[in-house]
This record gives structure tokens, sequence and C-alpha cells, in this order.
């Protein structure tokens, strides 16, 4: 079940990472530019 | 000490002026404060030796804030400013050389498309049918306030197809415009639309590429310049209680238990009013005027994550001839990728980028009266982004360079002898903005404008740090341009008179 899980969440990261790659470099640049804006937002609402 | 006034509004910006019409016309007694010697702000005129040059803005598209503006004044709108249809809205010299105009109407410009890049008459029918009816609602929506989640849902309850428009906002302007668009000029102008919102397309809010669109709504020039704008609305509101005091710079803003409580002047005076509007950059209202030390932590915080918009610097010419243009504004359009590559390449390197994104504006084309009888004026913005601080480089030593820089890209592309009939050269660098305008780093957009800086994410038009403060302009709402800052003013003043009408 343990080693499961564990292979499981291998995949999960590896899909991600093919993924990332698979997209367009303004597509990862858009993702990361919007990326470090998300810790400010709950602050960004309330001003 | 004066303690004469309900409301203060700093700065005569479109959003001050605005609000501060709307506030007077419902009785509040106004006083609206600027620090320079005109109105405008960057929506404003200036004479030099008899040529009167628009310093910033250069043209009105969404005509819906203006006109209920007036609406609201209970004026009509022609009796104070005539606004002069620009047709075609304008002509375009593409990066690959191809060149045309596009007529106001949009099915005449779909024609145009067809001939131009017939391949690709399906991609832009499409393009136009998806961004067709957000173009036609844009001056509703820039008028609707939607600052939290419940004026959002409000408005998704009003008219659920609005729902969709939130949808487009996920991706970028440029991913929205590949999902219609393959031919590269095409693609080249709808980049410079997302520089024109103030954000290279790979960063730009997905529905800014369909300002493209709306412009065939009507792109405008008022007789006797942008400064019409400001003015005509000032006049409207003449008979309520408003007053405007110039060369009045606003130093502080007074607190008392958490609330503003009026201002303080450079020169001392303190000014006592219940509310304060706020028309200035929202982090040197939040960080200068009434400073960290005031702030929660966490308001601090907010409001220094904000990156200021980029700059744009402007050259004016005056000319003893007519120049050889075909329309009242010329764009010349880098590339998508190009568009992005002076971002990431030149801009956020602090470079100055090679001049491919530009924008001429020809407004003696339509108001001849801006200058002496048979003379021209021409304003040209570097459209491309400009860092503040230039690598090893200062604006005031550029200055020159800048000017001769644009005036060789005219004699290449526009008038091969336009030097002899230069009368006037005026430039103003990002230097230039801050120091006439107070606008930090010469950020005119105020606010850098994307999915996480718009709307309910930029600074609230009524704070909700400062009671009784209530900000206005660029760095709020749905961010710079002349319709948004004024309809930035008219939401400003419905909240106050909602909060105390
Ligand atoms: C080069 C350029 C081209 C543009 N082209 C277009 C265009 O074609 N179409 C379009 O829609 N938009 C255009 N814009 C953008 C548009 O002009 C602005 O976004 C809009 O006018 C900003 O309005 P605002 O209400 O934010 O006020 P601002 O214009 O920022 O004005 C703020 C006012 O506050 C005053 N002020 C600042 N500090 C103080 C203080 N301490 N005390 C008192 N007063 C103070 C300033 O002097 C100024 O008058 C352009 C801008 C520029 C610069």
């Amino acid at each position: 079940m343990k080693k499961s899980r564990k292979l499981m969440a291998l995949a999960a990261l590896a899909g991600s990472v093919a993924l990332w790659f698979s997209l367009s470099e303004s597509t990862r640049r858009y993702i990361v530019h919007l990326g470090k804006q998300v810790p400010y937002l709950p602050y960004r609402y309330f001003i | 000490m004066v303690s004469d006034y309900q409301v203060v509004v700093i700065g005569a910006g479109l959003g001050g002026v605005a609000s501060a019409a709307l506030l007077a016309k419902n009785g509040f007694k106004t006083l609206l404060l600027e620090q320079s010697d005109t109105v405008g702000g960057c929506c404003s005129t200036f004479e030099n030796q008899g040529y009167r040059f628009d310093t910033g803005a250069t043209m009105v598209m969404i005509r819906e804030p203006l006109e209920a503006i007036f609406r609201r004044l209970g004026k009509e709108m022609g009796d104070f400013l005539k606004l002069i249809p620009c047709d075609p809205i304008y002509a375009v010299r593409a990066f690959d050389g191809t060149r045309f105009a596009v007529p106001a109407d949009l099915d005449q410009a779909s024609e145009m498309i067809a001939s131009i890049a017939p391949e690709e008459s399906n991609g832009w029918k499409e393009f136009a049918r998806a961004g067709r009816e957000l173009a036609l609602r844009l001056g509703e929506i820039i008028g609707t306030p939607a600052n939290s989640v419940s004026e959002v849902l409000r408005m998704q309850l009003r008219s659920p197809e609005t729902f969709r428009y939130l949808l487009l906002s996920l991706r970028s302007a440029q991913g929205l415009t590949l999902r219609y668009l393959r031919n590269p000029v095409l693609q080249s102008i709808v980049a410079f639309q997302s520089y024109f919102a103030g954000a290279p397309p790979e960063l730009g809010l997905g529905p800014s590429c369909f300002l493209v669109l709306s412009e065939h709504q009507g792109v405008y020039y008022p007789r006797g310049g942008m400064i019409s704008v400001p003015a005509s609305i000032l006049k409207a509101a003449e008979e309520f209680n408003l007053e405007v005091a110039l060369e009045r710079k606003v130093e502080r803003i007074l607190l008392e238990g958490g609330r503003a409580r009026g201002v303080l002047l450079e020169d001392g005076t303190e000014i006592i009013a219940d509310i304060v509007v706020s028309n200035v950059n929202a982090k040197v209202t939040y960080l200068k005027m009434i400073g960290p030390e005031n702030l929660p932590r966490w308001a601090v915080k907010a409001i220094s994550s904000y990156q200021l918009a980029m700059a744009y610097p402007m050259v004016y010419l005056g000319l003893d001839a007519e120049p050889p243009l075909e329309a009242h504004h010329l764009i010349s359009t880098a590339s998508m990728e190009r568009s992005n590559q002076v971002w990431n390449e030149y801009y956020k390197l602090g470079l100055i980028p090679p001049g491919d994104n530009w924008m001429l504006s020809w407004p003696t084309e339509s108001d001849p009266s801006l200058a002496p009888e048979g003379h021209h004026i021409l304003s040209f913005a570097w459209r491309g982004p400009a860092p503040y601080a230039p690598l090893g480089e200062n604006w005031d030593r550029l200055r020159e360079s800048l000017g001769d820089g644009a005036i060789r890209v005219l004699e290449r592309e526009v008038m091969p002898d336009i030097r002899k009939h230069i009368e006037v050269v005026e430039v103003s660098t990002p230097l230039d903005f801050e120091r006439r305008l107070l606008c930090p780093q010469g950020a005119v957009y105020g606010l850098f404008f994307d999915l996480f800086s718009a709307a309910m994410f930029r600074p609230h038009p009524r704070s909700r740090v400062v009671r009784n403060l209530y900000l206005a302009g660029a760095s709020t709402c749905l961010g710079g341009g002349v319709p948004t800052a004024l309809a930035s003013g008219i939401i400003a003043s419905d909240y106050i008179i909602r909060d105390y009408g």
C-alpha cells in the first residue's frame, strides 16, 4: 500500500515535470510571473 | 489651518477630476488640489512656441465613462466637449514591411485583413466573434465595480455571460491571441495592444487582446487637445460646490485614530476634511503620504508587493509643413516574440530596447488649431518598455539622443526631409514625467497590470486600511488609460455617496 502510494506520487511528479517542459517558454514565464504573486494575494485583496 | 471642506481630492488627473466633479454635483463641498500648474495629469496639453502638445494620452476610446460623467452632472457632453472621430483608426507599419490602414468600420477592417492575410480570414472571424461582445460591453464592464468577491458575484448575477470573460482572464494576452491568429502581422498588432494596457503579450491580461476590436467602437480626438477632457468636466461642474487649487502640493495625509482627516500641504498649510480622495499613485499614497509607520504590517507588505507600471518616453515635434501620413495615428509593430524579448532581455535588465514598437500621433490632422496656420504637430511615443534607471546611463544624459532617435525613425519611415521642417523639439523622459507629475519612476499607468493586480487585487478605491480615504486613478480598478481612469473616479465617488450621501 505504502509502496504503491510512493509510486503514484513519483508518477505524478514525473507527469508534472513532463507537463512543465512541454509548455512553451512564454507560458512558463506567465505561470512563474503569476506564481510569484500568489503569496501576496490575500494581502492585496484587503488593501 | 483650513477646515471648510467635506472632501479633499489630491491630484487633478482624470480619476481626481471625475470624482471631484461628481462629488460636488452630489452636494459635497469639494476641494481639488493639484501640484502642477494645470489639470489632467497624463491627459493634458502644454504649449511651446505656439504649438499645443499633448503630455501623454493621445486619443479617447471607449466613450461610456466620459458620457456617464456628463450624464450624472446633468449636462449634455456635446455642449462642453467635441470628440472628433479618427478614421482610419490607425495606419500600421508592421515589422515585415507590410503597410496598411485600419478602417473604423469592423466589417471593412475584416475585409482588409482578409486581403492582407487571406489564410487568416477564418481565424480573424473567430477572434472577432469571441471578442466582439466583450469589446461592445467594455465600457459597461469598466464602469462596474469589481473590487471584491461580492461585487464580482453581483456582476455575474446581473449578466451571467461575463463569467466567460473571467475565464478568458486566466489566459495571457498572447495565449488568447495564439488561439485564434496565426498570421504574425495580425499577432503583432495585438501584441502592440498588450503594451497599450501596460504589459508584454506573454504577461498581459487575456482580454486586453480584444482592445483591438473595441477600437472599432470609435477612436476620438478631443477638439482643443487632450486637456479638453478634464477641462470640460470641470467646466460642466463649475456651478457646483467645487474649488480647484493649482500649484498646491500635498505632502501628507493627516490621520486621527486610523481615519483620514485632511491633508498637509508642502507650504505647511493643513486642510481638514471629512473625506480624502487620492488620485496619486497608490504606492505613494500609502508609503509616503500616510507612511508605513501608520499602517499595519500586512498592508505595507501588500502595497510593497506591487510592481510599478512601465514608463513611456515621448518626443513632441512642431513642424512648419504637413507630414505625409494617411491617418491620425501610425503604429509600428514588432513581432509578438520580439515584443516579449524586449521585455525579458532589455527592460528587465535595465537596457533600453531598440525602438521597434512606437506610435506616432498627428493631432493637427484632427484639430489644425493646435498649431500656427499651416504648421503641424507630431507626438512620438516609444511603446516598447523604457526602464526607469537605464544601466550605466541617466535619462537626463539620454534626452538628446532620445529625441534624435525618434527623428531618425521618422526620417526613415515617414518624412525623409523632416529635419528641415522641425521648429520645436521637446522630449519627456521617464524622469521628466516623474518630476512634472510626481508619478514614481514615470509610471504613468500606476501599477503594473495583470491578472493578479487587477480589479479586486488592485488597491481598493475605498481604502480598507484607512477609514475615510478613497483612491481613484490608474492604480485602482482596471488600471491606466483614459476610460479606466475616468471610470475609477466614478466608482470612488459612488462609494463615497453610498457611505456618506
Ligand atoms: C505617454 C503616454 C501616452 C498615453 N496614451 C494613452 C492613450 O492614447 N489612451 C489612453 O486611454 N491612455 C493613454 N495613456 C494613459 C492615461 O493618460 C493615464 O493612464 C491616465 O490619464 C491616468 O489618470 P490618473 O487619474 O491615474 O491620473 P494621473 O494622470 O496620474 O494624474 C495624477 C495627478 O496628480 C497630481 N499629483 C501627484 N502628486 C501630487 C501631490 N503630492 N499633490 C497634488 N497633486 C499631485 C499630478 O500632478 C497629476 O496631475 C497614456 C499615458 C502616457 C503618459
